[in-house]
């Protein structure tokens, strides 16, 4: 198999085939790293991976081979879908949302909702909640690139992953607790502690 | 004491609890379960960086916005061709090809009688090898066939109005499009059999006609939306 560095140097030089082998090896990863930030709306995620992957192929010259193409790759996916994110104003109460320390999770309508998975039951988080959620625990971002990355505090970064946490362990709870499967802390009637 | 709230339960994950909190996890079955819950959401969320995914995009609908975008090479395929093939015969076969293929698709597209080949390249035909003295000679012969295709497949475009107003500017972009898939197949095909003279004059019109296509269909459209590539 040709190896990558060679594929890049032809993806570079404009070489239809090195470009297409790169998008083959590489989409099912970068686009899923589109849909699990973008959340249910598929035609929206499609048109950002449209984006990501043509920004991906412009910013390639500049490629100096540091980290892993693949890494590189998915740096520029999630900045440009961030981005694409704040254009169509999904990202917009980010702000308003950790500092007024308001529901970091769109309102249950459907207490019934069972996820089938991460990624299903994410798409019912608000976009803010789930970008901190999916960059941290998913990707592995920290706090602090976090809040660079989406103009928030380490600390409205972290409110917004434990409330995602919460949501999610609730939408989950026939995955992370079979014993009791969709019994919330809400319902055991848990006191909150003083301290 | 009372029980860890949910959102300090959450932090958990990946926070150290106080001697306070541990002592209370070690005597409440409950706040350890939902510490273990967390632990096991950490875990779903750590395996789904590695999961994969039928695509968002497609090749077919990326590579005619990376050639727009000029990442994609759009004289690849010339280029990659001129590198591989080395017999000037076969480079004087596709030129023949490419002159009557383009001029007699020219006029299809223009819907123009039909074309005799004998019309146009009466002096050349592709065993007229023996012609060429030279390889110089034919490639000499070859850029001037081509030169001469483009520039009677642009004066087409320009002047020739046999029939546009049946070519509305939906049917020029479907053509478009049919062409790109067209120049696609092709383009592949000429990779496996670079030396193949009737994949060459096919790929060779397919550009040709693409270039075409984009000049016909801004003659039709407003002057904000014309195209220089595709």
């Amino acid at each position: 198999m040709e190896s990558e560095s060679l594929i890049i140097r032809h993806a570079i030089d404009g070489d239809e085939r090195a470009l297409r082998a790169l998008w083959t090896r590489h989409a099912p990863h970068i686009d899923m790293v589109v849909r699990r930030l973008v959340g249910g709306d598929a035609d929206t995620a499609a048109d950002i991976a449209q984006e990501v992957w043509i920004q991906i192929f412009r910013a390639l010259p500049s490629y100096r081979g540091d980290s892993q193409f693949s890494t590189w790759a998915h740096r520029i996916a999630v900045n440009r879908t961030l981005n694409a994110l704040r254009k169509t104003r999904r990202l917009s109460s980010m702000e308003t949302d950790v500092q007024e320390d308001s529901a970091a999770v769109e309102p249950d309508h459907d207490r019934s909702f069972v996820a089938e998975s991460i990624e299903a039951a994410a798409a019912k988080l608000s976009p803010g909640a789930r970008a901190v959620f999916m960059l941290h625990d998913v990707e592995g971002y920290t706090h602090e690139e976090i809040a660079e990355s989406l103009g928030i505090t380490t600390g409205g970064s972290k409110s917004q992953l434990f409330k995602a946490r919460a949501k999610l362990r609730s939408l989950l709870a026939h995955l992370v607790d079979g014993k009791d499967v969709g019994l919330s802390r809400k319902d055991t009637g848990h006191v909150a502690p003083a301290y | 004491m009372s029980h860890l709230p949910t959102e300090r339960l959450a932090a958990l994950v990946d926070e150290a609890p106080t001697p306070a909190e541990l002592a209370h996890l070690a005597s409440c079955a409950e706040c350890a379960r939902e510490r273990a819950a967390y632990l096991s959401l950490a875990e779903l969320a750590s395996a789904e960086s590695s999961r994969l995914g039928k695509p968002l995009t497609t090749w077919e609908s990326l590579a005619p916005a990376l050639v727009a975008d000029g990442v994609i090479d759009d004289g690849r395929g010339l280029h990659f061709r001129a590198r591989h093939v080395r017999r000037p015969w076969l480079q004087a076969a596709a030129a023949v090809l490419m002159l009557t293929g383009g001029v007699i698709a020219g006029r299809w597209s223009a819907h123009a009688p039909a074309f005799t080949p004998g019309m146009a390249v009466a002096t050349t035909t592709p065993g007229d090898t023996a012609g060429f003295r030279t390889i110089q000679e034919a490639r000499t012969a070859q850029a001037q066939s081509q030169s001469v295709y483009q520039t009677a497949t642009a004066y087409l475009a320009q002047h020739d109005t046999t029939g546009q107003s049946s070519d509305s500017p939906s049917a020029m972009r479907a053509r478009l499009a049919a062409l790109d898939r067209a120049r696609d197949v092709m383009g592949e095909a000429l990779n496996e059999a670079p030396y193949d003279p009737v994949i060459n004059g096919y790929y060779l019109t397919t550009l040709g006609q693409r270039e075409a296509t984009i000049r016909r269909l801004n003659t039709v459209l407003p002057a904000s939306m014309r195209m220089t590539s595709y």
